[in-house]
């Protein structure tokens, strides 16, 4: 069934952008078979745009897209299929009470009835004894560990005949050694002329199970070559850019010494949702005055960490400490009132009610206590008052009488976030990718927002998955790597190069 | 579908959308209503008139119509207040027959020579304290390990209608009468009757109204209310805001229980008079899911939605009369339930024709004033997008 000539794929000066703003914009990209192909670059560094296209998810702008000497426009997934490209999402999309088999034959409507299912079976068996990808066809697909899941998902491409397939992020579920398995497998797809291309933000596995990398940064190509002639220090300088991108006018604290500690975290853990350490003893200190920026590659804890300082997630052990009161066992509320403002990553779900109007949600801290209520009764026309202050003050546009929030656009759906947590009594301001998708006056507010209160002697934690953003803003930046600080720097002495070693977990390998 | 239209969501319906369209849809159902009559050989106008003279014509007929009204606003209120919180208690049904049993047991220990007000109270209270209970054995398990209430409370629901159907035929308990040779309940005292109003109407259709108005001022206008919204809206910006879930789920399944529990001894105090079977196992904690869902959990919207259903019911009898056989009188209620609910759908949505321009402006905002108001697109902005709440036609 696998097709003796080696694949090969060439995309040319492909550009892809959403709304305006470029995702992909004149890329170029190369692969044949019988290579693993690292696809390397930091979040929104559009690896993900390019692989869309690939599997037929999106159309792109311009650009050709070649398979083996023929110009291919690929319209569907179907379509992506049948010249043989398969993708394998870090998401698994499976069903979980269908078999290994069921799962694999979905979408296929030839293999109805029992005698076709059990060719399917003897099929699937033999396809994963090929590639060493074991797995039992019968087997209900929600008795199977994660590894297992993605070899299903892997045998699915592989039996509807894919040549290319595309890998996102395959490791970040995995354990170290299902990972080695992993990687034997496509070593052994790529031996019979399969291409595999491994989309990947960690260093080491680019640099131990490639053979060629290609670098992308900011929607355009930033490097590519034979892996082998790679060092780490050359791929994190390709992935984020020279030191030159730091704006060296940026504005730094007005207080020149950080005042009293508003935030602290002594040796913090947390788990992650499917009971695995997200957060691994974690100690850090937040000043007035200052910000502290923490950079990282999403995944590595981050969200874990900041829900664990909201209280929306346990600490597991360690202490937490917000302007000298104990919060380590209490709720949410206890932290507001000890003077935590929070600004979640998702802003309709958590930060706002998403179904209720601006008035319900900037009472969402206040709204039991007055002047919003009086002994359990609630003020529609002080709540009113608030909300109408506020949204005025903080510029929030589209609003209108009894209408839900989830009509607002995000960037103000955030600037109604700010408002309601920034005018309550506040010391210290957890803010979590709070310009993500914003456009660029939006996100220029926010950060406005963020230094005012730097400035007003408050301290902020500040997570984000643009680096640019994180160096800009902070006056400290940690660096987390697998729920760990792994590198602490002061503004003065930040060094590019190391952080994006230090975010990759290239950092032992440089070393 | 038609080609050129688009479906994009009412930020707010104006008060006409709100009112209009279930007037329509009552139109539309009862216009297919008459082609199906006609179809069988009925005459629709004299069927029509027949449903209306037995159920809202006259003094008589109206007081039937919202005696049977009153358990079915009840229990429609339980199913309105849980299903706000987005805790779905389908167990009304048995609640109500934990407070049927419970009242009739209060009214028939206390000395029957007590004066009328106070045995009502102990009795109606009884009942709601009961069906409170009730809805406790499923929330206090949902509240602590979240198990799924919809099982939980549904399979109580068989456990109170086996324990009831025990009680007077299975057994000589304290509630069956003695003297009577066929298994019956023992009747209560005449102090424990709730008088009557109007004709045949029992006060307890006051009780009614009075529950859903204070229960529209709860949800509206108490902290606790706010509380309740946000849960319903979502879970993680409840905790977020610091508002715990598990003693709202048990607030509230409380409430919804002692809605359907006081259902119960009302129907005991004014129409059964003593715990009989037959006269309560006629599904009002279920038909109180399908009110709420008409009256979009809004317990104003509760009692026409009730007093409506309730007139259908009440007339369909009638029509068998002239002649209209019992299925089609079925598919007349059904039909005009099925047409108040899909008009929903143009209460929460808006149809127009496709715009000629690439980027319409959000459906609901005013124009974009600048570039801060149209950025990332957050669900309902974009209208000819995958956003989850649009869909185009296509």
């Amino acid at each position: 069934m696998t097709d003796p000539r080696p694949v090969s794929l060439q995309i040319r000066d492909l550009c892809k952008s959403f709304y305006g703003v470029p995702a992909v914009d004149g890329v170029d990209f190369d692969l044949v078979g019988g290579e693993i192909h690292g696809l390397l670059g930091e979040n929104g560094a559009g690896k993900s745009t390019l692989c869309s296209v690939l599997a037929g998810l999106y159309r792109p702008d311009s650009g050709q897209v070649v398979i083996d000497g023929q110009e291919v426009h690929l319209r569907s997934p179907d379509d992506a299929a049948s010249h043989g490209i398969g993708m394998v999402y870090q998401h698994f999309r499976l069903v979980d009470s269908f078999t290994v088999a069921e799962n694999i034959m979905l979408g296929n409507a030839a293999t109805l009835g029992r005698k076709a299912r059990r060719t399917v079976d003897e099929r699937v068996q033999l396809i994963a004894a090929e590639y060493g990808l074991d797995v039992t066809p019968w087997a209900p697909v929600w008795q199977l560990s994660v590894g297992e899941r993605q070899r299903v998902e892997i045998l699915k491409q592989l039996y509807r005949g894919a040549r290319i397939l595309i890998l996102d992020e395959p490791t970040a579920v995995l354990a170290a050694h299902e990972a080695d398995r992993l990687f034997e497998a496509l070593r052994l797809m790529v031996a019979k002329g399969h291409a595999v291309v491994l989309v990947s933000h960690k260093m080491q596995e680019i640099l131990g199970h490639t053979d060629r990398v290609t670098v992308l940064r900011a929607g355009r190509n930033a490097g590519a070559g034979r892996t082998d002639a790679m060092t780490p220090a050359a791929l994190a300088a390709m992935m984020f850019g020279s030191a030159a991108a730091i704006d060296p006018t940026s504005t730094s604290s007005a207080i020149s010494s950080p005042g009293a500690t508003v935030l602290a975290l002594d040796r913090v853990s947390a788990t992650g949702d499917h009971g695995r350490t997200a957060v691994d003893d974690v100690t850090l200190e937040v000043h007035r005055g200052e910000i502290v920026g923490v950079a990282g590659v999403a995944g590595n804890g981050q969200r874990e960490l900041h829900e664990a300082i909201a209280g929306l997630r346990p600490v597991g052990s360690g202490t937490l400490v917000i302007d000298g009161t104990d919060c380590t066992n209490a709720g949410p509320k206890a932290r507001h009132r000890a003077g935590l403002a929070y600004v979640p990553e998702d802003r309709l779900g958590t930060g706002l009610a998403s179904g209720l109007t601006i008035e319900h949600n900037i009472a969402l801290r206040s709204f039991d206590r007055p002047p919003h209520s009086r002994l359990g009764r609630l003020s529609p026309k002080n709540m009113r008052a608030t909300a109408a202050g506020l949204v005025r003050a903080f510029d929030v546009r589209g609003t209108r009488d009894g209408m839900p929030v989830s009509f607002m656009s995000g960037g103000n759906l955030q600037k109604a976030i700010l408002a309601r947590e920034l005018t309550e009594h506040h010391e210290v301001i957890v803010a979590a990718a709070p310009t993500r998708g914003l456009d660029i006056a939006a996100a220029e507010t926010i950060r406005g927002h963020l230094r005012r209160e730097r400035d007003g002697g408050r301290g902020v934690l500040l997570f984000s998955e643009d680096l640019s953003e994180v160096l800009d803003l902070s006056d400290v930046v940690l660096v987390m790597f697998k729920g760990c600080i792994v590198g602490r720097f002061a503004k003065a002495d930040v060094d590019l190069e190391t952080i994006g070693l230090l975010m990759t977990g290239a950092e032992a390998v440089a070393m | 579908m038609i080609a050129g239209l688009v479906v994009s969501p009412r930020a707010r319906p104006a008060m006409a959308v709100r009112f209009g369209v279930p007037l329509a849809s009552l139109i539309v159902a009862l216009a297919v209503g008459a082609l199906v009559l006609l179809a069988v050989g009925s005459d629709p106008v004299e069927a029509y008139r027949t449903m209306y003279d037995a159920s809202l014509s006259g003094s008589a007929p109206i007081e039937r119509t919202l005696t049977y009204a009153t358990p079915l606003i009840l229990t429609g209120l339980a199913a309105a207040v849980a299903f706000r919180m987005r805790t779905y208690n389908i167990g009304a049904e048995g609640q109500l027959f934990a407070g049927a049993i419970a009242g009739s047991w209060v009214a028939l220990i206390l000395p029957a020579d007590l004066p009328s007000p106070l045995m009502l109270v102990l009795m109606l209270g009884g009942g709601l304290v009961a069906g409170a209970l009730w809805a406790a054995l499923a929330a206090v398990p949902k509240a602590f390990l979240g198990t799924d209430e919809i099982i939980t409370t549904l399979m109580l629901n068989f456990v109170a209608l086996a324990l009831m159907n025990y009680l007077i035929f299975g057994s000589l308990s304290f509630w069956r009468d003695p003297r009577r040779p066929v298994p019956q309940g023992k009747k209560i005292p005449d102090a424990a009757e709730l008088p009557l109003m109007s004709g045949r109407l029992h006060a307890g259709f006051a009780i009614a109204v009075v529950a859903a108005v204070q229960l529209w001022w709860l949800l509206r206008s108490t902290t606790f209310g706010f509380r309740l919204r946000t849960i319903g809206d979502s879970h993680r910006a409840a905790r977020y805001a610091g508002i715990g879930v598990p003693v709202a789920t048990l607030i509230v399944m409380s409430i919804s229980g002692g809605l359907a529990g006081l259902a119960g001894a009302i129907e005991i105090s004014g129409v059964t008079k003593s715990l009989e079977p037959r006269a309560l196992a006629i599904e009002l904690g279920y038909t109180g899911i399908v009110i709420a869902a008409v009256a979009r959990l809004n317990p104003l919207g509760v009692v026409p939605v009730a007093v409506l259903l309730a007139a259908i019911s009440t007339s369909g009898s009638s029509l068998q009369t002239v002649g209209v056989q019992v299925e089609v009188v079925v598919l007349l209620q059904g039909l005009i339930f099925l047409a108040v609910t899909a008009g929903e759908f143009f209460v929460t949505n808006r149809i127009s024709r496709r715009p000629t321009a690439t980027r319409p402006a959000p459906p609901s905002a005013p124009a974009p004033a600048s570039v801060a108001d149209v950025d990332e697109p957050s669900a309902g902005l974009e209208p000819m997008t995958a956003s989850p709440t649009a869909r185009t036609a296509p």
